[in-house]
């Protein structure tokens, strides 16, 4: 805390400062949906055949070489559409994880890739991509070891990409947010103390409160592909009925309310990829059954 | 302990802060400099917009992470589309029926079920089958897969495990159904 | 359906219509690569500041649960008029009509679902309202057809059978 506020009392003036990503200078005649309809919309990247392929720098004596298949996109160079570069690495000098073999490529073949990762034992779900097609947590991940298979990684479907594998998840953060993730309550509890739960009540929550919102069950679902504006999506849906199966929350009628729209939660068709997808071994997809059934029948 | 730590810490920030003032501590101190200053808020208004704007041109250029062509084929999205697919498969039929029996005197087609069955009768026998297969699978599997979505709809059989057994019980007996009711009836 | 929207006599019926188009259109081609075109999002925008949360819309129980549980029953309504016709041979007009109804509201209410998932109404919204137009004219039209159908010929169940097994 303290050296960020030092760095910004003798910071360069603003326009100087500006460490972050190139835009694009429009000019007057021009509309801004022209110059974007470059790359943004555009979501086939160019093969990895095009790129030339970047070897382990240093392979052991019985090298087992893997290669790797990584999403590319450098918002410095905002016209250039997005690559799949190819990495081989020395899985003998790799540690298991998915996470190892990226964390290996930046810090000793390609120091420009770009990913998030925190935690490394899948509690943060800051790792969060498409590998092999399917979304988890890189760091949950293990690198597959057949001889010759190759491995595609993917920012998670369907985002906006701020960086190679980084998606911008702010408009999932600010669903998160609508759906007001804390407890409501305006009578006070009975012993002045603290909010009390039987077991039972308890035991609800099971199944919900694990969730650690790294967004892989929300972009693996279609529909939230389709429909990310207003469809409130998988993880936040699992969320809200964490609230609305909690016995002290006392605005379970709103929070309901909230949902009953033709859009924030039934634009759930049951596809069920969420609860396939859950790195956590989570289950969107009853949590959303369960709050539909609750709406049926409570009006 | 607690205030000792929090001088301790104080001091580390002040050395990391100002570099120049590391010999001059005790006067710091003295002087009660040293108090870490906490703004109400860091940036301003203006700056904070600023920063919006940039951030908001940098959002236009974003490219959409790639999604249906890499997903990995997994049965539970497959056969959701199916089922829309086959759906819109029989109720488009089902409406261009409808609305060509209502405009078919006006136009001179025939669509008496007489006559269709007449003129069906009459085709040859492989595209005769394929006619069928084509509405029976749809038909066979819209509803077969339709009593898994309403048994999901009442919480039940909604684990992975259950999903992948009854999808391909699904797909099996659709299939086979549907084969019976071409070849067979 | 979608054939029949891109049938030549439409397109005869729209004769200024396509040139104009022409250019737009091959832009979009060379500016984009493939796959999915009909609906490629758009640059990303982001609604307010990003501590702001998303807008909850008001509650709309038309669109919601009550449509959810009607299209729940009328599916659940279909599971016995689907078996019926294979366990008694062929339904009687009565129930025959029945079936022709549940079959078009279900067939309604799926249309609906279709176009409220790939014609947003915040993005497309002429679109939205043609296709919801048009899904409420067809039932009409094929509610009548149907009708038709239904009290001068056959009926939907003996129809079919008389065509399979021609």
């Amino acid at each position: 805390m303290a050296l960020r506020l030092a760095t910004r009392r003798f910071a360069a003036p603003l326009v100087l400062r500006r460490g972050m990503a190139t835009t694009i200078e429009h000019t007057k005649g021009e509309p801004l949906s022209t110059v974007s309809e470059m790359t943004s919309g555009t979501s086939t990247p160019e093969p990895a055949s095009k790129s030339t392929p970047i070897k382990d720098p240093s392979p052991s004596q019985q090298a087992k070489m893997k290669t790797f298949q990584i999403y590319r996109w450098n918002p410095d160079e905002p016209t250039a559409k997005p690559k799949m570069q190819k990495y081989s690495l020395d899985l003998n000098k790799t540690g298991p994880m998915m996470l190892d073999a990226l964390i290996r490529i930046k810090n000793e073949v390609d120091p420009t890739l770009t990913f998030r990762r925190s935690c490394r034992e899948g509690i943060c779900g800051s790792c969060a991509m498409n590998i092999d097609g399917v979304n988890t947590l890189a760091c949950l991940c293990r690198i597959p070891t057949e001889p010759g298979k190759e491995s595609r990684i993917y920012p998670l479907p369907h985002t906006y990409v701020v960086k190679d594998l980084v998606p911008d998840l702010t408009q999932f953060y600010k669903q998160y947010k609508s759906i007001k993730p804390y407890l409501q309550r305006d009578t006070p509890p009975p012993d002045g103390r603290e909010n009390r739960q039987t077991k039972t009540d308890r035991a609800k929550l099971d199944g919900l409160y694990e969730c650690i919102l790294c967004a892989c069950c929300s972009t693996s679902c279609p529909s939230y592909w389709w429909n990310s504006e207003e469809y409130l999506g998988p993880a936040v849906l699992l969320q809200s009925y964490r609230w609305i199966a909690d016995s002290r929350d006392e605005k379970t009628a709103q929070r309901k309310d909230a949902l009953n729209n033709s859009m924030s939660l039934y634009r759930c068709h049951t596809i069920l990829n969420c609860s396939r997808t859950c790195p956590k071994g989570l289950n969107p997809a009853l949590a959303i059954a369960e709050i539909k059934k609750g709406l049926a029948f409570s009006g | 302990m607690l205030a000792q730590r929090a001088m301790q810490q104080s001091l580390r920030r002040l050395a990391v802060q100002h570099p120049a003032l590391r010999l001059s501590t005790p006067a710091a101190i003295a002087t009660g400099i040293y108090h870490q200053k906490r703004f109400a808020a860091a940036t301003t208004i203006s700056e904070a917009t600023e920063h919006d704007k940039i951030l908001a041109r940098q959002r236009l250029n974003r490219p959409v992470a790639p999604h249906l062509a890499i997903y990995n084929a997994q049965i539970t999205w497959y056969l959701s589309g199916l089922n829309r697919i086959t759906g819109c498969t029989l109720s488009g039929a089902f409406y261009i029926f409808g609305s060509l029996y209502l405009i078919a005197p006006y136009i001179g087609l025939h669509m008496e079920s007489a006559a269709i069955a007449a003129s069906f009768g009459a085709w040859p026998l492989i595209l005769k089958i394929a006619t069928k297969a084509f509405f029976a699978f749809p038909f066979t599997f819209h509803c077969l897969n339709g009593l898994r979505h309403l048994s999901w709809d009442t919480t039940h059989l909604i684990s992975n495990q259950k999903v992948i057994q009854t999808g391909w019980t699904v797909v099996a007996l659709s299939v086979f159904s549907a084969i019976g009711l071409t070849l067979l009836v | 359906m979608a054939s029949a929207l891109r049938s030549p006599l439409l397109r005869q019926s729209l004769p200024t219509f396509r040139p104009q188009q022409l250019p737009r259109i091959q832009r979009a081609v060379l500016s984009t690569t493939q796959a999915r075109r009909i609906l490629p999002p758009l640059p990303q925008k982001i609604e307010g500041n990003v501590n702001d949360p998303a807008r909850v819309p008001d509650p709309e129980p038309g669109h919601g649960s009550y449509h959810w549980t009607a299209e729940r029953v009328g599916s659940v309504a279909l599971i016995p008029m689907t078996i019926a016709p294979f366990a008694a041979g062929s339904l009687n007009p009565m129930l025959d009509g029945a079936l022709i109804g549940l079959v078009l509201i279900h067939s309604h209410l799926g249309f609906d679902s279709v176009i409220t998932d790939y014609a947003p109404k915040w993005r497309v919204p002429k679109s939205r309202r043609f296709l919801n137009i048009a899904r409420n004219l067809a039932l009409v039209v094929v509610g009548w057809g149907w009708y038709e159908f239904e009290t001068n010929d056959v009926g939907l169940t003996e129809g079919i059978k008389r065509v399979w097994t021609a």
